[in-house]
C-alpha cells in the first residue's frame, strides 16, 4: 500500500479544540437577541383519532402569547422519499406526541403554559400498534389517501392497505431450492423499536424577515435537504429554494436521527407565522423520545435451506416493519433492508418480502445501520441455530458462504472487491474462535459470539456531493462543504485528504459548518457515505486547485507542466532542484511579471462527485435488474461474554470488529466509530428497553428509566481491526464507515449467550432480567 | 419576587437579582452567556448541565439561580482562562470526544476527580463519570486520555 | 424547561427561624440537595409558594460521632458519608451504600435526609436506617423528636413527618458488638439508577445478623423472620436455602418499569445469600473489599 504524508496517519481533529473548549456552538447556543420569541407545541393525548376541534381562544388571552396556529394554518404535506406527513396534524392524528397546535411567547415559560391552556376535542378512533395488527385489521386504516400520495419511484404502497410500501426480492427459485435442501429450518425473531439518544436534543430557529427570505438554524445532518424539503412543504407560501437558507452548526450526535426533516420543519413553518421575529422551537428530552425518528421493530420469519456439507442454498427472509405512523424516511429502511436482508452471503435463491406497516406510534426513521441492525439480529441469530443443529462450526459455516467479489447480489449486480474473508479469520484468530474460555467461577458461565455484516449506503441514484476550496493569504485553506460533522470527524477527513492533493498541512486547513447560502449542495450526511462521496468531491476540487497551480506556473514561468510537483506548500520542479515557490505567495496575489503585471489570481477548486452508475429502477415484483447499492462495506465480529447464572447479568471481557475501510484515512477515526458504535450495540442488545402502554404511549421517555450505557457499562478491552481492500472509486481507495460497527454487536451477542448458557433468546433486549427468567425457568 | 445574589463566577464577581424559580443552567445560558453547560435533558440523568459550585460537580439542571448566592461556580470557560490545561490537551491527543456536547461536563468531573485523587485507576475513572452520558465515544478514549494524563 | 410554578425562596440563617417559617407557610418545600424536589417543582408533581432553603444551617451539615452514636445531619451529602473518615473506619458499609447513589454529581448535592425524606420504597437510605435500628430526628411545633426507623416509613411518598416539621438528622446507634456489612443493589446497568431491589445485611461477631431490603414491598422491609432464622447458626448450604424460601414470606415485590416482580424475587434470593457471605467474610477479615458489588 502506498505510504502518504496525510492519508493513513493521525491528525489533530480540527474540531478539536472548540469542542474541547467548550466554544463549539449547538443550535440552542445560538443567540438572537431579545427578540427571539419561543413556541411549544400542543401534543396529541391519543394514538389514533379525528380532530374535532381545536379552541384556543384562553391560551391567547394569557400574557406573552404572541400567536398560535394550527394545521388549518399549514395544510401542506411534506417528506423525504414520501409525502404523507404534515406539518400540523390536519384532520386526524396518528401517534400519541404528535403536533396539533404551536403557541408562541415572548418566553419558553409562558408558551408551555399557553399550550396547556388549549382545548382540543377529539372522537377517538381504534389504534394498531404492532405491523401484525396494522395487516389483520383492514378496517383501521392510518392513511385511507395512501393511494394519492407522491413518493419515489421505487416505493410500492398499496392503497387501502397499512402497507406504505413493499419491497420483494426474488432470486432464483427458493421453494425448488427448499424441496432439494438436505436441512431447512424456519423461525421468527423480533427486534423492537430503539431511540438515538443523542445528547442534544433537536431544536431549531427560524426567521422569516421582511424581505421575504426564510433563514432556519437547524440541529441537522442535511441542510440541503432540509432546505428542500421546506421549500417543497412551503411553496404554497410563495417561497422557493432560493428564499431559504439553512445554517446548521455543531451538531450534538445524530445517528440518523438528525436527517431528513422531522420537528424542524416547525421551525421553518412557525417563523413564516411571526415575519419578522425569530422563533426557536426545543424538544425536551421528553419529545426527544417521542416525537423524533425511532429506529423500527421488526418481526422477521427467516426460512434457510442447506446442503449437508453446509452450503447455504435458500433464503427466504419475510419482514414486517412496524413503520409508525408516517413512513416518508423509515419506508426506505424498509427499502434498503428488504434489497439486502441476505446478510454478506453467496445464496443462488432468496426470496425476500420487506413491509412497511403503518402503525400508530411515533414515525420511524433513519437510525444508525438503516434496517441492517434490524434484520442481522434474526439471520445471524438464525444462521448459528442453524450451525449447531448440523454439527458445523458457526465460523466455518460463514466462511464456506461469505460472499465474494464477482458473486450475484440480491437484485442481480455484482458484489464488490471486500475483504470479507481476511475479516472472518482475523476475528476468529483475534478472539481465539474454538478455544473455550474457562470460567473461574462455577456460577459464571462463558461463551462467544460471532456475526459478520454489510451494509451499503442507501442513497437515491443520484445523491450529490460537490465542494469549493479557497486559499488564503497566508497559504492556508478553506473548504466549503455541506457534510456535516456529528462527531465522526468528517471535518477532518476532508481536511487530510485536501492536505494530500495540496500539500498544505491539515493544521493550516479549515472546514466549517455549513450554510445553504454559501456552501455547495451535498445530499445528506448518512448513510457512511461522506468519506467516499464528499471525500470524492474534495479531492476532485483540491486536484482543480492543483490543476489552476500549475497550469499557471507553466505559463507564467516558463515551467514544463509535468515536472512540477507540490511539497510542503510550495511548487517544486522534478527538472530543476532549486525551484521552490511557496503556495501562499501567489494564490491570491498572482505571480508578479518583470514589467509589473501579474499572472493568476484567487486560486479556486471545484469538485463534484454523483455516482453515475446507481440506479433504482428494476422490477418490481422481484427487484432484479436494478443498481441501487453503490457498494457494500463488510465485516466481521466477535465477542467474549461472562454471564453470572443467577442473576442473569452480562460481562463482556472482549470485543473485536474488523471492517474493510477500502483506505484508512484517519484510522483513529476509524477507531472511534468502532469503540462508540460496539457500545451502541451493545446498549441495544443488553440494556435500551421501549415501553408502551396499551394505549400506545411511550411511558419511559427519560434517561432515567431508558438506559444508555455509562463509563461504568464498557467491554473490557474492544479490539478494531482494520482491512485495506481498495474501493477504487474512493478517495485514495477509502469506502465509508460509520454505522457499520453497530450492526453485528446484538446477534454476536445472542451467539455468545447461547453458546455460554445453551439458550436461545430471540427477541431484544437480552436483558438480565430476560437470562435470568429464562435460566429459571429451565430449571423447573 | 427577585432576589439579589453575590458569588463568584469563573474568578470574577457578580452581583444579580433572580427570581426564585429561576434555574441555574438557564440563567448561566441565557443571562451569563456561558454557554458550555448544555441541557440534555433537564432532569439530572446526563450530566451534559455539570458546573462546579464551591469545587463540587453539580448538575446545574437541577439548582436554582438563587442557591449560588455566596459561593464559586466555575464552568468550563473558567477552568480554562489561562489556555487549555494539560487534561484538555490529553484529550485532544487521545480523541476523546467526536460530537463534543458531553465532553464540557466530563472534563469539568475529570478535574473534580483529579483534584481529589491525582492517580487514579480505570474503575475510579469510571466511576467519576458514570453520571456524564456519551452516545459517541464509547468511553475508553477519555478514560484512557485521563489515565495517560494522571501517569 | 423553565419553571412555571411561581415561588419564594428562603433561606434562613438558624433551626429557629426555620421553625418559625415553616410555621408561617402552610405550601412550603424544604430544598437540600434539590436533586429530587427540583425535578419535582418541573414536573408539576410538587407545586410550592415557598421554598425553603435549608444549606444555610451549618449545624446540619455535620457528622458527629459520639462514642455511641453517630449522628449524620440533615444537610450532609452522600459524597460526605463517602469522604468522611469516621465512617469508613466504623460503618464503612454505609460509605459502601453511598457509592451507589446517583453519580458524583449528585451525591455531592443530594442528602441522606432528602433521601429518607422522599419516602420512595426504592430509597437507598432506607434498608441502611433500618438494619441500623436508627432514629429520625425532627424538630417542629411540637418540639423534638426521635422517630424509629421502622416507623419512619409508612407508605410511598408517605413519611412520620408531621406538619411544620423538618428532619434535622439521623442518628445511628453504634451496635455494641463488632459487626460488618454487606450492601447490595441491583440496578439495570452499572451507572445512575433507581434500585430494583436493594439489601442491606449486618453481621454481628456473635453470629447474629440484621437484614433490610428496600423496593421490594411498600417501605424498607426489615427481614426479621429471616435474621430468627440465621442468628446463631452455622449457614451451611442447607440453611441458606432454606433461608432463601422465607424471602418468599418477607416481601412483596410488584411489577413495574424497573423489573418483574418474578426477577426482583429471584433477584432478592440471590443477593441474600451473597450479602450474608460478604457480610460474614469481612466479618472475618476476608471477604470481598467494601465497594465491590456481589451482584
Amino acid at each position: 500500500m502506498e505510504d502518504y504524508k496525510f492519508i493513513g496517519k493521525p491528525a489533530v481533529r480540527i474540531d478539536g479544540k472548540e469542542k474541547i473548549s467548550g466554544a463549539a456552538r449547538f443550535v440552542d447556543d445560538l443567540d438572537f437577541g431579545p427578540g427571539l420569541l419561543f413556541a411549544a407545541i400542543v401534543e396529541s393525548p391519543h394514538a389514533h383519532a379525528l380532530i374535532k376541534n381545536i379552541d384556543y381562544a384562553e391560551a391567547l388571552k394569557l400574557s406573552g402569547v404572541v400567536k398560535i396556529v394550527t394545521g388549518k394554518d399549514f395544510p401542506f404535506k411534506f417528506g423525504l422519499y414520501m409525502h404523507d406527513r404534515y406539518i400540523f396534524a390536519q384532520d386526524r392524528v396518528r401517534f400519541i406526541g404528535e403536533q396539533v397546535a404551536a403557541v408562541i411567547a415572548r418566553d419558553a415559560a409562558t408558551a408551555l403554559e399557553g399550550a396547556k391552556l388549549v382545548k382540543v376535542q377529539y372522537s377517538v378512533l381504534p389504534a394498531v400498534l404492532d405491523a401484525q395488527g396494522a395487516l389483520e385489521k383492514e378496517t383501521v386504516l392510518l392513511h385511507p389517501d395512501l393511494g394519492g400520495y407522491k413518493h419515489v419511484p421505487w416505493f410500492f404502497p398499496k392503497a387501502g392497505t397499512n402497507i406504505a410500501h413493499l419491497r420483494k426480492v426474488r432470486k432464483g427459485d427458493v421453494d425448488k431450492a427448499f424441496s432439494s435442501a438436505d436441512y431447512v429450518f424456519e423461525d421468527t425473531y423480533s427486534v423492537p423499536r430503539y431511540a438515538h439518544c443523542a445528547l442534544e436534543v433537536h431544536g431549531a430557529v427560524g426567521l422569516y424577515d421582511n424581505s421575504g427570505r426564510l433563514t432556519v438554524w437547524t440541529a441537522s445532518q442535511s441542510p440541503h435537504t432540509q432546505r428542500h424539503l421546506f421549500a417543497e412543504a412551503l411553496a404554497p407560501l410563495g417561497l422557493s429554494h432560493k428564499d431559504i437558507r439553512v445554517i446548521t452548526p455543531f451538531v450534538g450526535g445524530g445517528f440518523g436521527g438528525k436527517a431528513g426533516v422531522s420537528m424542524e420543519i416547525l421551525g421553518a413553518a412557525l417563523a413564516t407565522a411571526v415575519k419578522g421575529r425569530p422563533v426557536k422551537i426545543l424538544w425536551s428530552r421528553a419529545q426527544e423520545f417521542y416525537n423524533t425518528y425511532q429506529r423500527q421493530g421488526l418481526v422477521a420469519r427467516i426460512k434457510a435451506g442447506f446442503k449437508k456439507d453446509g452450503t447455504l442454498l435458500a433464503l427466504d427472509n419475510t419482514l414486517y416493519w412496524d413503520a409508525g405512523a408516517y413512513v416518508e424516511y423509515g419506508a426506505n429502511v424498509v427499502n434498503a433492508a428488504g434489497l439486502s436482508a441476505s446478510g454478506p452471503y453467496n445464496i443462488p435463491n432468496v426470496r425476500i418480502d420487506s413491509y412497511c406497516v403503518y402503525t400508530n406510534l411515533p414515525p420511524g426513521g433513519p437510525y444508525r445501520g438503516f434496517g441492517y441492525s434490524e434484520f442481522l439480529f434474526g439471520l445471524e441469530s438464525h444462521l448459528n441455530e442453524i450451525a449447531k443443529k448440523m454439527g458445523i462450526d458457526p465460523v466455518e459455516l460463514r466462511r464456506k458462504n461469505a460472499i465474494r467479489e464477482g458473486d450475484i447480489l440480491n437484485y442481480g449486480g455484482k458484489m464488490n472487491a471486500s475483504g470479507l474473508l481476511e475479516a472472518i479469520d482475523k476475528v476468529a484468530q483475534e478472539i481465539e474462535w474454538g478455544k473455550k474460555v474457562p470460567s473461574r467461577d462455577p456460577n459464571i458461565a462463558t461463551g462467544k459470539g460471532f456475526a459478520l455484516f454489510w451494509k451499503a449506503p442507501a442513497m437515491p441514484p443520484n445523491a450529490g456531493s460537490s465542494a469549493f476550496l479557497k486559499f488564503n493569504e497566508d497559504g492556508s485553506l478553506n473548504i466549503l462543504i455541506s457534510g456535516m460533522e456529528i462527531g465522526q470527524g468528517l471535518l477532518t477527513v476532508i481536511a487530510q485528504i485536501a492536505a494530500e492533493v495540496l500539500t498544505v498541512p491539515v493544521e493550516n486547513i479549515r472546514v466549517e459548518t455549513p450554510d445553504t447560502d454559501r456552501n455547495p449542495y451535498e445530499w445528506q450526511t448518512v448513510a457512511s457515505h461522506l468519506t467516499w462521496g464528499c471525500g470524492k468531491a474534495v479531492e476532485r476540487a483540491a486536484i482543480d486547485a492543483r490543476d489552476q497551480i500549475f497550469d499557471l506556473i507553466e505559463r507564467a514561468l516558463n515551467r514544463k507542466r509535468e515536472a512540477l510537483y507540490l511539497e510542503d506548500a510550495c511548487v517544486k520542479s522534478r527538472s530543476d532542484g532549486s525551484f521552490s515557490l511557496p503556495l501562499r505567495d501567489f494564490v491570491i496575489a498572482g505571480i508578479p511579471m518583470e514589467d509589473g503585471t501579474y499572472r493568476g489570481g484567487p486560486i479556486i477548486g471545484r469538485g463534484m462527485f454523483m455516482p453515475e452508475f446507481a440506479s433504482a429502477a428494476s422490477d418490481p415484483e422481484t427487484s432484479q435488474g436494478g443498481k441501487p447499492n453503490v457498494h457494500y462495506t463488510v465485516g466481521a465480529s466477535a465477542v467474549t461474554v461472562e454471564i453470572d447464572r443467577q442473576t442473569g447479568k452480562l460481562r463482556i471481557p472482549k470485543v473485536v470488529l474488523a471492517v474493510d475501510v477500502g483506505r484508512a484515512i484517519n484510522p483513529d477515526l476509524i477507531k472511534g466509530q468502532i469503540t462508540g458504535g460496539i457500545l451502541q450495540g451493545i446498549a441495544t442488545v443488553l440494556y435500551e428497553d421501549m415501553r408502551f402502554d396499551e394505549k400506545g404511549r411511550l411511558i419511559n421517555a427519560n434517561f432515567a428509566d431508558y438506559k444508555i450505557p455509562t463509563s461504568v457499562d464498557i467491554p473490557d478491552e474492544v479490539v478494531p481491526i482494520i482491512i485495506e481492500i481498495p474501493q477504487k472509486d474512493g478517495p485514495y481507495g477509502a469506502r465509508g464507515m460509520g454505522e457499520h460497527t453497530m450492526i453485528p454487536v446484538a446477534p454476536m451477542i445472542a451467539n455468545a449467550v447461547e453458546d455460554a448458557l445453551g439458550i436461545r433468546i430471540k427477541s431484544m433486549p437480552i436483558t438480565a432480567e430476560k437470562i435470568a427468567l429464562r435460566l429459571l425457568e429451565g430449571k423447573k | 419576587m427577585k432576589r439579589e445574589i453575590n458569588f463568584v463566577l469563573n474568578g470574577e464577581r457578580v452581583s444579580m437579582e433572580v427570581r426564585g424559580n429561576e434555574i441555574l443552567l438557564e440563567v448561566l445560558r441565557e443571562k451569563l452567556g456561558l454557554k458550555s453547560p448544555k441541557c440534555g435533558c433537564d432532569k439530572g440523568d446526563c450530566g451534559t448541565c455539570t458546573v462546579m459550585i464551591n469545587g463540587k460537580t453539580v448538575r446545574s439542571c437541577l439548582v436554582l439561580a438563587a442557591e449560588i448566592d455566596k459561593c464559586d461556580v466555575l464552568t468550563l470557560e473558567g477552568l480554562m482562562q489561562g489556555g487549555l490545561t494539560p487534561l484538555q490537551k490529553s484529550f485532544l491527543e487521545h480523541n476523546s470526544f467526536q460530537c463534543g456536547f458531553c465532553t464540557p461536563g466530563v472534563i469539568l468531573s475529570a478535574t473534580e476527580l483529579l483534584r481529589k485523587n491525582p492517580r487514579p485507576d480505570k474503575t475510579e475513572i469510571q466511576e467519576a463519570l458514570s453520571g456524564n452520558l456519551c452516545r459517541c465515544t464509547g468511553y475508553s478514549p477519555i478514560i484512557e486520555a485521563i489515565r495517560d494524563f494522571s501517569k | 424547561m423553565a419553571i412555571t410554578q411561581e415561588f419564594v425562596y428562603l433561606k434562613p440563617a438558624s433551626l429557629k427561624e426555620t421553625l418559625a417559617l415553616l410555621a408561617q407557610h402552610d405550601n412550603f418545600a424544604i430544598l437540600a440537595g434539590g436533586t429530587d424536589l427540583i425535578d419535582m417543582i418541573k414536573e408539576g408533581a410538587v407545586q410550592p409558594d415557598v421554598v425553603v432553603d435549608i444549606k444555610g444551617l451549618a449545624s446540619l451539615s455535620e457528622i458527629r460521632f459520639k462514642g455511641s452514636t453517630l449522628d449524620i445531619g440533615a444537610g450532609v451529602t452522600f459524597t460526605d458519608l463517602i469522604e468522611s473518615e469516621i465512617i469508613k473506619e466504623k460503618f464503612p458499609v454505609i460509605a459502601e451504600c453511598a457509592r451507589t447513589v446517583g453519580s458524583l454529581g449528585i451525591r455531592n448535592r443530594a442528602t441522606l435526609a432528602g433521601n429518607i425524606c422522599s419516602g420512595v420504597p426504592c430509597t437507598d437510605s432506607g434498608p441502611v436506617l433500618c438494619a441500623y435500628e436508627a432514629l429520625v430526628l425532627t424538630e417542629g411545633p411540637k418540639g423534638a423528636r426521635k422517630i424509629k426507623a421502622e416507623d419512619w416509613f409508612i407508605a410511598p411518598r408517605k413519611t412520620a413527618l408531621e406538619k411544620g416539621e423538618i428532619v434535622v438528622g439521623v442518628r445511628i446507634p453504634y451496635p455494641k458488638k463488632r459487626h460488618s456489612g454487606c450492601w447490595v443493589k441491583l440496578r439495570r446497568y452499572g451507572g445512575q439508577d433507581l434500585a430494583q431491589v436493594n439489601l442491606l445485611v449486618l453481621a454481628f461477631e456473635d453470629g447474629t445478623f440484621r437484614i433490610s431490603y428496600g423496593a421490594v414491598a411498600p417501605v424498607p422491609v426489615r427481614a426479621k423472620k429471616i435474621e430468627r432464622m440465621l442468628n446463631g447458626q452455622k449457614p451451611t448450604p442447607d440453611l441458606l436455602e432454606k433461608v432463601t424460601r422465607l424471602v418468599e414470606e418477607e416481601i412483596k415485590p410488584i411489577t413495574d418499569i424497573r423489573a418483574t416482580g418474578e426477577y426482583r424475587m429471584h433477584l432478592a434470593k440471590v443477593m441474600l445469600a451473597r450479602g450474608v457471605e460478604a457480610a460474614m467474610g469481612r466479618l472475618d477479615g476476608k471477604g470481598p473489599e467494601y465497594g465491590k458489588s456481589v451482584i
